[in-house]
Parts: C-alpha cells; structure tokens; sequence
C-alpha cells in the first residue's frame, strides 16, 4: 500500500479547507488541554488526600497493637526493642517514628478539652506534619522534653499562651488516672484547624515516664514517594510483619479506608473526565470528517475507478483523522502543561477552606503533572480519533465509482 | 474547675474547726505570745488543717443555692463524709433532683440517678464539669492534699481581727504540678476557719473566689457555716453553701460509702451502723 502517497493526500485535503482544519484542532486541543488541566487537578488533590493522610500521623505502614485500633489506650501498646530500626532496604523508607498516642483531657485555667496526646522523638518527626509546621515558641528539644506543642486553634480555645502550664490528664498502663502541669513550649500552626484542635505533642520519653509504661502505641514509617506503590508497599509489610509478630501492621489503606476509596475513585474520575470530553469531541470529529468524504464523493470515486482499492480509501480517511488528532492532542498537551506551569504555586481554596478540609484537602490545591497521564491521554486520543473516523471511512468505501463519477 | 482540696475542706467537710477545747487552749497559749505573732509558717498552717481531717467522720445537711444573672436555684442536700478520701452526698429537694447521689471513694466517683436506676462511674474527662449545676466541679469534691504536694506556700500577711489572728497564704504551684491555677491566695484564721480562697491565672488575674459569708458553731464547731464561690470573671455568677446542721465525729460504717449505699438510699441508720460516739 503506497503509505506515503495516502499521507500526501490526506495532508492536502487536510490543508485545502485551512479553515475547516483550524476549527477542528482547536476543538481537539482545548478539549485535550482541559482534560489534561483536570487531570493534574485531580492528581493534585489525590496527592494531596494521601499526603494528608500519610503525614498526619497515618504514615504508608503502621503497627499497632491488636486493640489499639478498637481501644486506642496506652493498654493496647507493645515494647519496642532498643535501637530498633525497620529491616527495609534504605532507598524505599523515607523516615520512621515510633510514638505514644493516647486520648487525654487538658485543661487550662478557664477551659476543658478532649486531646489525642503524642509522645514524639522530635528528631524522628519529619516525617509528619509536625515536622513541617511553623511555631510561635520553639519546637521540643528531645524524647525527654517534658513540655507541649499544642496547636493554635486548641491554643485559642484554652486561651492560653507559649509559656503557660496545662494540666494533662490520662489514663496509666494500671489503668488508673496520671495527671501532670506541662509547660506549653510552642504552639503550631498547621494547614487546618482539625489538626490544631487534634494534636498535643509532648516526647516520648516525657510521656513514658507519665503513663508508667516503657512502651509506645505505634511505629509508622514513610516510604518514599517513588518507592510507595502498591507492590512495594505490600513487601515491606510483609517484611514488617515478620518482625512484629502478633502486631497488627497496617497500610495507610487499611488504616483510613475512607481516604482509600476517595483515592482509588480518584483514579477512574480521571477516566470519566476524558470519556466525557472525549466523547463531546467525537461527535464533532466524526461529522467534520463526514462533510469532509461527502464533498470529495467525485474525487473517491475516480480514485476507485482508477484502481485504488478500498482498504486505502479507508487508510486515507483515517490517516486524515489521526493527523488532525495527533496535531490536536500536542498542541492540547502544550496549552494543558502551560496552565498547569502557570498554576503551579497553587490555586488558593482558604476561601473554601472548612468545606475543602473535610474533603481531605488542604487549602492551597497545586495541580500535578504525572508523564504517565500525558501519555495515556495522548494514547486514548489518538484511539478515539481512529474510532471516529470509521463510520467516515466507511462512508468513503461505500462509494460507487459509477455513480461518483455521473454526478 | 477548681482544684483544691480546701474547698471539698470546706464545703462538704466541715471539719476545719476545731473543737472547743483546742480552741481554747490556744487562745490561751496565744495570750502569752502576743504581741508578736506566733512563728507559724504557711505550710504549718496548711499542714494543721488538713490534719484536722484526718480519720474524722461528719454528717452535714446543707442547702445549696446556685446563682445566676437571670435565674436561681435551691436545692437541699446532706452528706457523710469520713476523712479526706471517703464522701457521699444525696440531693433532697427540690424533688426534681431528690435522690441524686454522688459517691466519692478515694480518687473515684460515682454518681447515681434514681430516675435512670444507674449508677455511673465519672470518666476523667468529666471531672472538670460543674457538679450538679453548679459552681463547684467534680474536681473541686476530689481533691486531696495537693496543696502541700505541689505548691509552694508562702505566709504573706498577717493580720488581726475579732481576737483572731488571720494568715493570708500564697499558694504557688511548682513548676510541673497538675495546677492550671497562677496562685492562689488563701486567707486563714488561725483556728483553721477559712475565710477565703481565690485563684488566679497564670496572668495572675483572678478567676475564683471563695468566700466564707458566715462563721457559726454547729454541731461543737466553729467553721464557716455560709459560703459562696463565685466566677469573678462573669458577673453574678455564684454558688453559695448553707450548713443548716452538722454532726462531727459519728461512727460510720465502710458499707455507707459503697455503690450498694449510693444506690439503694441506705443511711447510716437504715445501715445500722450509726450512732454518735
């Protein structure tokens, strides 16, 4: 089959209607650069969702005494060996904390809550987002630091300030009341109240001493972004698991299970978006392209007749289609990657900021850019636009050259 | 959301008075030592107090008005106590609340409602809450000698008054005590009556206060017969405590203070194991 001279004239036709072409890959293009922009919003806020999760105190794997998930008290909590570090190979774990956490009241002098109190080894912290946060005050100095980081909002609610003592209440390892004044070394602020009103950090070694217990509630470790798939995160558990034995090791999946099908549903949103599109684009597509084989009935006609065959009228129309879609979906990949360059310190949703945190979010949404995304959307896009020109093509082969030719 | 054991000292266990007797020979031996004041340190003073109580039993029936700008409420209550670690307090009138109880066993309580026929063990999480409505809270009912644990106590004045001697201590509380408070201020007669107690915060601005209104004799001791805790912060918020009777010294049996006495009603009578020594 002469490839090249179908190229030829599918590229001429292609030119003769300039006008006709333009219309047509601007459709293409702002389609696939409106898809490509949601794609890398939504990957934004799926990055985002499982950031959220994974950093505020989830991490990728957690172990957890049996229990503790159904009773999270310091009686569900297990010893972990001195000098204990995960068997992991280096590359794939980020970072990990082994903490107490415990509900606990506090108290100031005009105010009661209700605190998940954290025993934290500052230096290991980095990993979550108290390692990130900025304070008024200064952040704990050690496991043995005996003084809180208590968030603004909790600190607002307290009214009460960097310097000033609080009274913690919980429960010990025997099951009785622990109180104890703790002086407030910082306050934090997070990306978000709930975390503020959620948190009171203290070290651990503090908080061992106050509970009466050397043993901490949890171990969470972070793996790193590009080692954290699925099957990596499923062989470190199972390393894990291995050494924990009796001890519940958990996937941030397992762990937030709500976070879990947001993100996986995250996954097919991307899908459906480019079905939408897609398909509002298609139905223009494949009309240009009918107009297109209906104007050049006389032209099919004397092709035939002069011998083509019609497996090549067919080739013609769709190369014409996937020429468009190609050009279509490039420049649509430039405009789409532009606005996300554009766009990349973040779309700010303070505004909205209560209603987008209760959707996992935080306040500023920056779009992400997945080279995987583009080329699937390019993919599927030149799939679509062979699939839009069959009908046209077959259309063009149903031409008779007889009768083309009379008319 | 006090957290001082003198209030519950005070308030349900009248027993910061002493007898007549000490009383006397105090007064006497004091005579001898004017005109400089006697060398008592603060922490004597709290110390002597809080020994007043040890092992005592007492009986009170009180009334309980808690007050606000735009309402009022009386209640009726009596209570049992025996030392510092054993209390039970059941409501009377108005007979909305009558039955009510609170039981306190150590650092535990319980409180129990007839209507529901259930007794609940209070988390630590209410223990902050306001006790039956008013300006007292659960903690307030709980404490024991915290004062001399985690305080540092400071005599700052002495003065003179109706043949008394009166102390004003600053409470201080050390550096990691489980105290919300600043300091507190704590104005004492030198035969342990109380006559007030306010806390400040951190800010040292005060919060609370309480005050003794009245100082009467009842059941053979001097104490504080009228007091009122008030919010300083809000205006015409107050509880105030009446002692209308008062027994000291009873024998009561440890099965009053048990769930089964708190929720069946019992009293030391219907217990059999009353009587005054």
């Amino acid at each position: 089959m002469p490839v090249r001279l179908l190229l030829q004239l599918s590229r001429r036709n292609l030119l003769r209607h300039r006008r006709r072409t333009f219309m047509l890959l601007l459709a293409i293009s702002v389609a696939v650069s409106g898809v490509t922009f949601m794609n890398s919003l939504i990957r934004g806020f799926q990055h985002d969702m499982r950031e959220a999760v994974v950093v505020n105190m989830t991490g990728d794997i957690k172990v957890l005494a049996p229990g503790y998930r159904d009773d999270p008290s310091i009686e569900n909590s297990f010893v972990l060996a001195d000098g204990w570090a995960p068997d992991l190979p280096v590359d794939l774990v980020d970072g990990w904390a082994a903490r107490i956490k415990v509900p606990a009241v506090i108290l100031s002098e005009r105010e009661t809550r209700g605190i998940q109190l954290v025993g934290v080894d500052p230096a290991s912290e980095r990993i979550s987002f108290i390692g990130s946060v900025s304070y008024a005050g200064e952040p704990l100095a050690s496991p043995e630091d005996a003084r809180l980081l208590v968030g603004k909002a909790l600190a607002e609610q307290l009214q009460t300030a960097v310097g000033r003592r609080l009274v913690i209440m919980t429960q010990g390892s025997d099951g009785l009341n622990r109180e104890a004044g703790f002086r407030i070394a910082g306050i934090y602020d997070a990306d978000g109240t709930g975390l503020e009103k959620a948190f009171v950090f203290t070290g651990v070694s503090a908080l061992q001493r106050l509970l009466d217990a050397k043993v901490v509630t949890e171990v969470s470790i972070r793996l790193r972004e590009e080692g954290s798939s699925a099957a990596e995160g499923f062989s470190a558990r199972g390393r894990l698991m291995d050494y924990f034995t009796g001890l519940d090791v958990l996937r941030w999946q397992e762990l937030e299970p709500q976070a879990a099908a947001m993100f996986a549903f995250a996954d097919s949103a991307i899908f459906i978006w480019f079905l939408i599109m897609m398909g509002a684009l298609i139905f223009g597509l494949v009309n240009t392209l009918i107009t297109s084989v209906m104007e050049r009935v006389r032209e099919f006609g004397m092709l035939r007749a002069l011998g083509m065959r019609p497996g090549s009228v067919v080739v013609q129309v769709v190369l014409e289609s996937t020429l468009v879609m190609a050009l279509g979906v490039l420049i649509g990949l430039g405009i789409g990657s532009l606005l996300v360059g554009w766009l990349a310190d973040g779309i700010d949703l303070s505004a909205w900021a209560e209603g987008v945190e209760l959707a996992g979010m935080r306040s500023l949404l920056v779009p992400r850019l997945l080279p995987g995304d583009l080329l699937l959307v390019a993919l599927m896009s030149l799939v679509f636009g062979v699939l839009a020109s069959l009908y046209p093509a077959w259309r063009a082969v149903k031409v008779k050259p007889l009768e083309a030719l009379r008319r | 959301m006090s957290r001082n054991f003198l209030i519950l000292m005070t308030v349900l266990l009248p027993l910061f008075a002493v007898s007549a007797e000490p009383l006397a020979a105090g007064a006497d031996s004091q005579l001898e030592a004017v005109p400089t004041a006697p060398p008592v340190t603060a922490r004597e003073l709290i110390a002597g107090a809080i020994d007043l109580t040890r092992g005592r039993t007492s009986y009170a029936r009180m009334s309980m008005l808690v007050h606000r700008p735009d309402w009022e409420r009386k209640s009726s209550l009596v209570a049992w106590t025996r030392g510092r670690e054993d209390a039970l307090i059941r409501f009377t009138e108005p007979a909305r609340d009558a039955g009510n109880a609170t039981l306190k066993q150590g650092n535990r309580m319980w409180t129990f409602t007839p209507k529901l026929n259930r007794t609940i063990r209070l988390p630590f999480s209410l223990m902050s809450q306001s006790w039956a409505g008013s300006d007292f809270s659960y903690n307030d009912l709980s404490r024991t000698d915290k004062l001399l644990k985690f305080y540092d106590l400071e005599l700052i004045g002495t003065d003179e008054a109706d043949g008394h001697l009166i102390y004003t201590i600053e409470a201080v509380p050390v550096d990691d005590a489980p105290v919300v408070w600043g300091k507190e201020e704590i104005v004492l007669r030198d035969d342990y009556v109380l006559l007030s107690q306010t806390f400040f915060d951190q800010s040292l601005i005060p919060l609370k206060r309480m005050e003794t209104l009245d100082i009467g004799e009842l059941g053979g001791r001097v104490f504080g017969v009228r007091m009122r805790m008030a919010k300083l912060d809000e205006v015409d918020h107050y509880t105030e405590v009446h002692y209308l009777q008062a027994d000291f010294d009873l024998s009561l049996g440890d099965d009053l203070f048990t769930l089964f006495a708190l929720k069946s009603g019992a009293t030391p009578e219907s217990l059999g194991s009353a009587g005054i020594e």
